[in-house]
């Protein structure tokens, strides 16, 4: 971790940070002010309009009850994964892959740092830009609904939840990470970087519309996170463990094939 | 100071550099001379540890420049050979980046530089000309005063007043002790600065000379202009080596043998008399002859 370095990539990256921080923050809003408990049958007896395999694809499936249950069909399964997922994509990308193509990494390799400091330090940042996304929406939610909907989000499932969600992401972002770390163009690293991701996303909505679709789910990793079924008190260390094994393998291969390999500098 | 032994490391394509061996000691100024593609570049990413070996080390103050690059940068300014920076940062900001990085408190070597240079430093890189980023570039190389210095084509896209800045700037640093590697496929832009110089070809070291004895080697193209075609004849007759002939011009090719070269012309109506720009390959047509190895 090199301190300098760490400024001058959160200066170059905040503002992307920012505008997805203020997309997903103006999506919760608006998806918490269409939370009424007293007319929820009213919601769910509209989405019943609406064709099923639809509603189950974006992951609106369980019966909604409470706040918790709410926000982890209509905000959760969704939009707070596919929004940090985008921003993972672009961040990680620009975190090496877009240094070693332009080649201003030369300059970087010319400081009296190793390799293995640089490259730890784009992959903290984008740990912790990854994670911080999360949190302050998380925050966010709550302060919401605290404001909202005084008493009414159950906070341990909650929590969960966005234990949870963060897990996932951080694994995602591993990915990119890594596809960023192995190529010499950006070309390359946006294709796999980007294309697996987006690929998982997709198959795991095939997925949830059953039927036919329903064996893709051995094929992403999106298929161990239910939010659903976390805000009802199924938490699955398995999955966490998963995650968590997705992310250390991911950063750390990055990282070691990056120290490794030669750089077309 | 640096070394390099028996370095091998091939691309895809074929190209690379095959089994360089050189060494240059503590405060000489060394010219890495060869045509665009020759392998100045690949050297230099392997003594700036970017690039894998397939075989050979190559050491600066015997330290390994890939494993223990962290400890070589602390000594080392580099300038790269095609420029990219942090676009978005200013010139300014850019500098300072730097001098984090490399832990320095004072920036008054930096200041002295960026006046010496005439550097603007407030705009954003990006809006800047080639010649503002290659002065940015030797600014960056040279503000923490290192103890050697690695260039990839310093001088290209700076203008002949910066050119002689620049020059100046390497002498100066040449009697402070320092050990300089500078690539170029300009033989002038050597001559002015270098000791000694080796000259690589398709990816091989065919020599490696002190500089007096490479201007020794240097052929020169002179074009004459005379008054008619009695002129020709006479220097057709001088034993000279020529190029193309028309009807009152004459190119004459001259190695060593100024004497001849001169006394011949004494016997002719010179109207005009210029040297030809010639390529690296024609200076030193004793190393980039066909068959030489």
């Amino acid at each position: 971790m090199n301190f300098p370095l760490f400024k001058s990539t959160l200066r170059a990256n905040w503002i992307i940070g920012i505008i997805f921080l203020a997309i997903m923050f103006m999506y919760l809003s608006i998806i918490l002010t269409m939370f009424d408990p007293d007319s929820m049958e009213s919601l769910n007896q509209m989405l019943e309009t609406l064709p099923a395999e639809l509603i189950s694809a974006m992951g609106f499936d369980a019966l909604i009850t409470d706040l918790a249950s709410f926000l982890a069909g209509y905000y959760y399964g969704f939009l707070a994964i596919m929004f940090p997922m985008i921003y993972c994509i672009i961040t990680a990308n620009r975190l090496v892959a877009k240094h070693v193509d332009s080649g201003s990494m030369a300059y970087l390799l010319s400081t009296p740092h190793s390799r293995l400091t640089i490259v730890t330090t784009q992959a903290l940042y984008l740990v912790a830009g990854t994670a911080d996304l999360l949190i302050l929406i998380g925050l966010a939610a709550f302060a919401l609904s605290a404001g909202m909907y005084p008493g009414q989000l159950a906070v341990g499932p909650f929590l969960q939840l966005n234990l949870m969600v963060i897990l996932l992401m951080l694994a995602i972002s591993g990915i990119c990470f890594f596809f960023s770390c192995i190529f010499n163009d950006t070309k390359y690293s946006l294709a796999l970087g980007a294309g697996i991701p987006v690929l998982f996303f997709l198959i795991d909505m095939l997925a949830k519309v059953g039927g036919n679709t329903s064996w893709l789910k051995n094929l992403t990793l999106f298929t161990l996170y239910n939010p659903a079924k976390i805000v009802a008190g199924d938490f699955s260390l398995t999955s966490a463990v998963i995650f968590l094994a997705v992310t250390i393998a991911t950063y750390l291969g990055g990282i070691m094939f990056f120290n490794r390999r030669s750089l077309p500098l | 100071m640096i070394d390099v032994k028996d370095l091998t490391m091939t691309y895809k394509s074929g190209k690379g550099v095959f089994d360089l061996t050189f060494s240059i000691p503590e405060g000489e100024v060394f010219g890495y001379l060869g045509p665009n593609g020759a392998g100045k570049t690949t050297t230099i990413r392997q003594l700036m540890g970017f690039t894998n070996a397939d075989k050979g080390t190559c050491t600066i103050k015997g330290l390994d420049c890939r494993t223990q690059s962290q400890e070589v940068n602390k000594h080392l300014g580099y300038l790269p050979g095609e420029i990219a920076f942090f676009d978005e940062m200013t010139g300014k900001q850019f500098l300072s980046f730097l001098q984090e990085m490399r832990g320095i408190r004072s920036n008054a070597r930096t200041q002295k530089l960026i006046e010496r240079f005439d550097l603007e430093v407030t705009p954003r890189i990006k809006r800047m000309s080639k010649g503002m980023k290659q002065k940015l570039a030797v600014i960056a190389a040279f503000m923490h005063d290192p103890a050697v210095y690695i260039l990839d084509e310093p001088s290209s896209g700076l203008d002949p007043l910066m050119q002689h800045i620049f020059v100046d700037l390497i002498h100066e640093e040449k009697k402070r002790g320092k050990t300089v590697l500078m690539s170029s496929h300009n033989f002038e832009e050597i001559e002015r600065t270098c000791d000694r110089a080796g000259i690589i070809r398709e990816g091989r070291l065919v020599a490696v000379e002190d500089i007096n004895s490479l201007k020794a080697a240097q052929r020169r193209v002179f074009l004459i202009t005379v008054a008619g075609p009695e002129d020709i004849d006479h220097i057709r007759a001088g034993g000279l080596e020529l190029g193309k002939v028309t009807n009152n011009q004459v190119e004459v090719v001259v190695g060593s043998d100024y004497d001849a070269f001169i006394k011949t012309l004494g016997k002719c109506r010179v109207q005009g008399l210029d040297v030809l720009p010639q390529s690296l390959e024609q200076v030193f047509l004793k190393y980039y002859g066909q068959g030489v190895h």
